[in-house]
């Protein structure tokens, strides 16, 4: 008795367990919900760390499996994507200026969040031509809901543009809008955060410390979207969003330390705790990877070398001593930069689990120095900066320079010789419509002669400002002789003036003027990795090709301001004006002297008289 | 006939007074005007872009704008809000602009250009000059004045004139200041010279062509078509009637008398439809013509009406509130918007309401009527500019005789110097030095507006005076 | 002697009820209001607060320490972030002059960051006119303008307006560039009354005389407090040396003292709040305006209105 009963509680058992396990097996879907977070830090050459986290998230969706669902990802995007038809979009926050000269421009970090101060947001839709603007408008008054800003400005045709080669190298349907004076701060972060599976109270997100960041030299949070095979519900598709946050910190507590002078003697001692305030405490469960980089530059790398240490001792397991530097913790995993070119050497990535780490105690990476090194960052092949010349209100002209690093990173599919290298660069750049640009103006300084446009520009596309109706676009492609020190680009305008309802409440601040971007085509930075990298998204973000960029200043502009407390003075002391012409006019045309006045006047008594005398016989 | 020609032979010998001098003047108002270009041509350039000199409908730099993107971009020269003129102006004067290898604009040639222009306006109001003048002896001598003015000096109005713009610092900041109107200014000057001389097709091609460049001499057309009726300036038709009712009354039968009778008949010439005709249909011919070379010139860009809503569209809404010598910049900044349209409307009014009082009091005149005419609208424009008042007082000079008695000339004199060098200073302050604000430019800019308020009233009522002087002087000798 | 008790009590209860009701009676104002049905059947629903900093530069930081200790306050109280419309028109806590970016203290102690870590605010910078103002009152939005900008209230709603920043007779500086006029304000609630916005709407207003802004108000259900009266300044209370400017007003600063001793779950009556105010301190009379408002302004009785002046 008692067996039979086990026999078949035991069968009763497995028949609740093995449907259930049968459908596990069928729930376990080739392609699911996944989110990585991962923080890339890197010391910087004048005594500043750089810290990007990197959180991926990924949906897919296949008709089989009726469409999405959405744990990890967040669904005001996916609704996002789904009304605006959104097929790539970028929204970045920006605060600071990221430093070309020291902190590199030629690597695969600078290169996609080196962006504008304030808020630069691009879209490419996928929606035909006509209905474009309508899902642009729409999409930036949802972004402003979303993110505490003031996205909505973006909304009016002053404010963007549709670049067609000049901003990235395909696209139709492609929007590009940018606000150089919003203010970034918590109420950005903190919705940006709650997209996040964990959102700041596990992983990596764990150590965004407010006062920390905004401390920061440099801080750009990004969000990047990209969704592909979304046209229509049968098709497998999938949404990748990317959304990172690049800051740029100082190790020391004291704000007032040196500024830095080159060779001025150790690097500072820097640790999670101390350029964070905080440590990482709980891993986040829901993520699939969550893993810590550290990198070093191939400047740095090289200098590693010349000091002594053996390349080969550098790469070893056990290499949290070495005599330049040391390492509070071991990393897993040693990554080498491969199928780089001879003449300089491969970055190193230390990468650190975790998962690991985080269940005994909470995490902290002390990174120690104990020799003095000087290196730079690899730089892009020209150095762009921007300002303005003339004084007064009434005009003046933009200037944009380029000038060349001294040390040339390596060419890539340009010619071998010297002489018949060729530097070619496209310039994009929007002008609001009140400053009015003299395209007919411009002229191209190399090494101080003028050129002839023709020679230098390969292609121009000029769309012109309209009057409160448009701004002004210039996409320029440029080839420039590899061996030039300096070149130059400048353009006259006129300033504008506005109806006193179009100046902003602090009008004598003055307007912006949203950063250019130079773009290298030829110049592609990415770092190669023996690994495979379609694990980690910081590691095929950093294999990806993509163009080196540079954004410029963003130019304040100042306009003269009418009065803003005489509208009604105006507006009288005018019409006062007209009105003494009117009548004086009218007064000298209507004078008559004596006898014609009474010559009219008998006419008129006589007009009169016959009126009355017809009106008393009717 | 031998009275006509002692009147002739009169004028004549005062007219040969200043014969020698005139060109003389002329010759050195050129030459100072090709100094200036040659040798001075930095301070030229920061004169093209002052406000006074160069409207954004007339700007030069603006024409070379439109020209560079019609040609090296090849969009339409109006999509940037830039250009606001003629295509033909574009084709005309574009070429002209462009003199480097790598595009570098530079005005000389257009400025040499503006120079022929405006020595050919002075010799056309010179001639315009004499033909009023001619016509003022034939008149006062059919009412019989001529004795009593003869005594009095007349001075060659058309020199005067010629003189007077050719050396008006006015005029010769618009000549070399890059700005397009002395074209503007020449083409009036013509279609007034072909009106006085009864050569329809001329003025009927300075009327359509000046109506088509900037919109507002448009109004020119009745005192052109008046001119062509009725003949060139002459005292008014009532004082005629008068002095033949009282010969007829007299019941002379002297042979001298009828001879003058006679003159008189022809003096009072009816009002003649044929040349007002053949101005129509000139005129048709010509703006049909303009209208197509536009056409054919803008096809790809837009059409006839993308011209229409960008050149006379933009004059009459006021889109660019840049400063000028008007008031209308800072009324348009600071009225609110819901009220934008009507004032528009008003000002517009405001101009064409005093078409019709204006000529049917003047319309013995037509000529002053002109006159009158290009001043209210040099005031009332909405972009106006030192060229305006330029074509103004030349044609002002063109009354000098009859404009003697003017109360307010010393004031005027005086304003228009005091208004001149003060605009710059507040302009200055305003813009490049920022200690001053908005206000003390539009402050110049009202003052320029009352000068020339006064200049028009003043000018009428002086006429009128003029008028009813002459009209007493015949009751005078009618009566004796 | 117990029977005797519960014999005693139900005439007990019928005596201090006509006694309360009589307090009542004795304390309550004069209605002037018609009551609708609405303000009296409809179920008190849900609570929102608008809060709105009207001023610009860093010299005015109080008034942002202002509205953010509000901000705090009101989170702290029970009201999540999606029933705040908070509505900031500079930004101070990353301002380049700001010595600790990121936070925004309302005491030179710096115990209290005000920012903190979780803050949403959904009209930022030159968005804060008087347009988008009254465009969230009354609810008359585009339709793209997203749900987190738009007062969704309902007609059992509380909510409460907050505004500070500069003022003056019968006006509220917006920006420094325009004006909020005491009639534009009266509309507006006129408008949210008709629309059935709101069961019971508290005003409070810290500007200099902020008492001549509720002088056209004639919608019930609306309690007004003002900071000032007419022809009084509201004051700061102190200047933070650190930070460099003034950190609080001292309205505002009493007023969150009050609300300080407070948690999600107490039950005070108004009338303790108006008393907590101490025109010494303050340096102003505080003024606020009940004719409007129907509820028993105090629960216990007795608490007279004696030292507050009305109108």
């Amino acid at each position: 008795m008692a067996e039979s009963k086990s026999i078949i509680s035991f069968l009763t058992v497995c028949c609740f367990i093995l449907p259930t396990l049968l459908f596990a097996a069928i729930e376990e879907e080739p392609h699911k919900e996944e989110f990585n977070e991962e923080l890339l830090l890197k010391p910087l050459p004048d005594r500043k760390v750089l810290a990007h986290f990197h959180f991926d998230s990924k949906a897919f969706s296949s008709s089989s499996n009726g469409g999405y669902h959405l744990h990890l990802f967040p669904k005001a995007i996916y609704q996002l994507v789904h009304k605006f038809h959104i097929k790539e979009m970028e929204l970045s926050f920006t605060q600071g200026r990221w430093n070309y000269e020291r902190w590199g421009g030629f690597d695969p970090v600078s290169s996609s969040n080196a962006k504008p101060p304030g808020v630069e947001l691009w879209a490419v839709f996928d929606a035909p031509p006509s209905q474009v603007d309508a899902l642009w408008k729409n999409l930036t008054h949802t972004l402003s809901g979303l993110f505490c800003a003031s996205i909505n400005f973006l909304e009016s045709s002053t404010t963007y543009s549709a670049p067609d080669w000049g901003f990235r190298a395909s696209s139709g349907n492609l929007r590009y809008g940018s606000l150089p004076r919003e203010a970034v701060c918590t109420e950005n972060l903190t919705p940006w955060l709650k997209l996040l599976p964990c959102r700041d109270k596990a992983g990596l997100a764990e150590l965004m410390d407010r006062p920390s960041i905004y401390r920061g030299f440099y801080h750009s949070q990004r969000l990047h979207l990209v969704s592909s095979g979304f046209g229509s519900d049968r098709v497998d598709s999938k949404i990748e969003l990317e959304q990172t946050l690049t800051v740029v910190l100082q190790p020391t507590t004291l704000r007032w330390a040196k500024s830095y002078t080159p060779g001025s003697g150790m690097q500072p001692n820097w640790s999670i705790s101390t350029v964070f305030g905080r440590k990482i405490n709980k891993k986040c469960v829901l993520a699939k990877s969550s893993n810590l980089y550290l990198q070093l530059d191939r400047g740095l790398v090289s200098e590693l070398k010349n000091k002594g240490t053996d390349s080969d001792s550098a790469t070893a397991e056990s290499s949290i001593t070495n005599p330049l530097f040391e390492l509070s913790s071991t990393p897993q995993k040693v990554i080498r930069e491969v199928d780089n070119l001879k003449d300089e050497e491969s970055s190193i990535l230390y990468m650190f689990d975790i998962d690991k780490f985080a269940d005994a105690k909470p995490f902290d990476l002390a990174f120690s120095w104990k020799l003095p090194v000087v290196w730079t960052c690899s730089k892009a092949p020209l150095l762009a900066n921007r300002f303005l010349m003339g004084s007064g209100n009434e005009r003046g002209a933009i200037v944009i320079s380029l000038k060349s690093v001294g040390h040339r990173p390596s060419l890539v599919g340009t010619g071998a010789s010297e002489d018949r290298c060729k530097l070619h660069i496209n310039v994009f750049q929007v002008v609001p419509w009140y400053v009015k640009v003299y395209y007919h103006t411009l002229r191209i300084y190399i090494d101080g002669q003028v050129q002839s446009a023709a020679n230098v520009t390969r292609k121009m596309r000029v769309s012109p400002s309209e009057d409160k109706v448009s701004s002004g676009v210039l996409e320029l492609a440029l080839t420039l002789p590899c061996s030039m020190k300096s070149a130059a680009l400048s353009l006259d305008f006129d300033k504008g003036f506005l109806h006193i309802d179009e100046y902003p409440p602090d009008a004598n601040q003055g307007f912006d003027i949203p950063s250019a971007l130079i773009s290298f085509p030829d110049f592609h930075s990415s770092l190669n990795f023996a690994e495979d990298s379609s694990v980690s998204p910081i590691l095929s973000r950093l294999q990806k090709r993509s163009p080196a960029l540079a954004y410029t200043e963003v130019l304040l502009v100042p306009l003269t301001t009418p009065d803003f407390s005489m509208p009604y003075n105006v507006i009288t002391i005018t019409c006062t004006v007209f009105a003494l012409y009117f009548g004086s006019l009218l007064n000298v045309l209507r004078r008559r002297a004596d006898e014609e006045e009474r010559l009219l006047e008998e006419r008129g008594k006589y007009i009169i008289t016959c009126l009355l005398s017809g009106i008393t016989n009717m | 006939m031998k009275e006509e020609d002692e009147v002739k032979t009169k004028s004549s010998t005062m007219k040969e007074k200043k014969l020698t001098r005139f060109w003389e003047w002329a010759i050195s108002a050129i030459i100072f005007r090709l100094i200036l270009i040659f040798f001075f041509p930095d301070h030229l350039s920061q004169l093209a872009s002052r406000p006074e000199v160069s409207t954004p409908v007339t700007s030069l730099r603006r024409l070379a704008e439109g020209y560079w993107l019609k040609k090296q971009a090849s969009i339409s020269p109006y999509a940037g809000s830039m250009y606001h003129g003629s295509p033909l102006l574009l084709s005309v004067l574009g070429p002209l602009t462009v003199t480097d290898v790598d595009g570098q604009s530079s005005h000389i040639l257009c400025s040499l250009l503006f120079v022929i222009a405006d020595f050919v306006a002075a010799l056309l109001l010179r001639a315009t000059g004499q033909k009023l003048q001619s016509a003022y002896f034939q008149s006062s001598n059919s009412l019989g004045l001529d004795k009593i003015l003869g005594a009095s000096e007349i001075y060659a109005s058309g020199d005067i004139s010629a003189l007077f713009y050719l050396w008006n610092p006015l005029t010769i900041l618009t000549c070399v200041g890059s700005s397009t109107s002395p074209i503007e200014n020449f083409l009036v000057i013509l279609s007034i010279y072909g009106a006085c001389t009864r050569l329809v097709p001329l003025a009927a091609v300075g009327w359509v062509l000046a109506t088509h460049l900037s919109l507002y001499p448009a109004v020119l057309g009745i005192p052109v078509i008046l001119l062509l009726g009725y003949g060139p300036d002459s005292p008014p038709k009532k004082l005629f009637l008068q002095k033949n009712s009282v010969e007829t009354a007299d019941h002379s039968s002297d042979s001298r008398l009828h001879h003058v009778k006679q003159g008189t008949d022809s003096a009072i010439s009816s009002f003649s439809w044929k040349p007002i005709v053949l101005f129509i249909l000139w005129a048709s011919a010509w703006s049909i013509y303009i209208l197509a070379l536009c056409g054919i010139s803008v096809r790809q860009n837009g059409g006839l009406q993308e011209m229409f809503k960008r050149t006379y569209g933009f004059i009459l809404t006021v889109e660019d509130l840049s400063p000028n010598i008007g008031v209308l910049w800072y009324f348009f900044a600071e009225v609110f918007d819901f009220f934008r349209n009507f004032f528009l409307l008003v000002i517009h009014f405001n101009i064409l309401f005093m078409i019709l009082p204006l000529a049917i009091r003047m319309k013995h005149r037509p000529c002053f009527l002109a006159f009158v005419y290009v001043a209210i609208c040099s005031m009332l424009k909405t972009y106006p500019s030192v060229a305006d008042s330029a074509l103004c007082l030349g044609l002002f000079g063109l009354f000098i005789n009859q404009l003697l008695d003017m109360h307010f000339s010393f004031v005027l004199f005086c304003g228009y110097v005091g208004v001149n060098l003060l605009s710059p200073v507040m302009h200055n302050l305003w813009i490049w030095r920022g200690t001053g604000n908005a206000n003390f430019y539009y402050a110049t800019a009202i003052a320029y507006a009352a000068l020339q308020i006064i200049l028009v009233v003043d000018s009428a009522s002086a006429m009128l005076n003029h008028d009813r002087w002459l009209r007493k002087l015949t009751t005078t000798i009618t009566k004796t | 002697m117990p029977l005797k008790m519960t014999k005693l009590l139900p005439s007990f209860l019928i005596y201090s009820l006509v006694l309360i009701s009589s307090y009542n009676h004795y304390n309550v104002n004069v209605v002037t209001a018609e009551s609708t049905s609405s303000t009296s059947t409809t179920m008190h629903t849900n609570n929102w607060a608008v809060l709105v900093c009207t001023s610009r530069f860093w010299f005015n930081y109080r008034h942002m320490a202002n509205t953010l200790s509000l901000y705090r306050t009101v989170k702290r109280l029970g009201i999540p972030d999606e029933r705040i419309i908070l509505m900031l028109a500079d930004d101070m806590a990353c301002n380049a002059r700001n010595k600790y970016p990121g936070q925004v203290f309302n005491n030179e102690n710096h115990r209290l960051n005000l920012y903190g870590d979780n803050v949403e605010v959904d009209y930022r910078g030159y968005e804060v006119t008087v347009e988008n103002f009254m465009r969230v009152l009354t609810g008359r939005h585009e339709n793209a303008v997203p749900r987190s900008k738009r007062l969704l209230s309902d007609e059992g709603s509380h909510i409460l307006l907050y505004m500070t920043g500069h003022g003056g007779d019968e006006f509220l500086k917006f920006q420094d560039s325009e004006e909020l006029q005491s009639h534009d304000l009266a509309d507006a609630v006129k408008q949210m009354k008709e629309k059935r916005r709101f069961k019971e709407l508290l005003i409070m207003v810290d500007t200099c005389q902020a008492a001549t802004l509720f002088n056209q108000l004639q919608s019930p259900g609306v309690l007004a407090i003002g900071s000032s009266m007419k022809g009084e300044n509201s004051y700061s209370h102190h200047l933070d040396s650190d930070v460099g400017v003034s950190v609080v007003d001292r309205f505002t600063y009493y007023t969150l003292a009050f609300f300080e001793r407070l948690n999600m779950y107490d039950n005070a009556s108004l009338i303790s709040l108006f008393s907590s105010y101490n025109p010494n301190l303050l340096m102003s009379n505080a003024y606020y305006r009940t004719d409007l408002y129907k509820r028993k302004l105090d629960e216990r009785g007795g608490v007279g209105r004696a030292g507050q002046d009305k109108d």
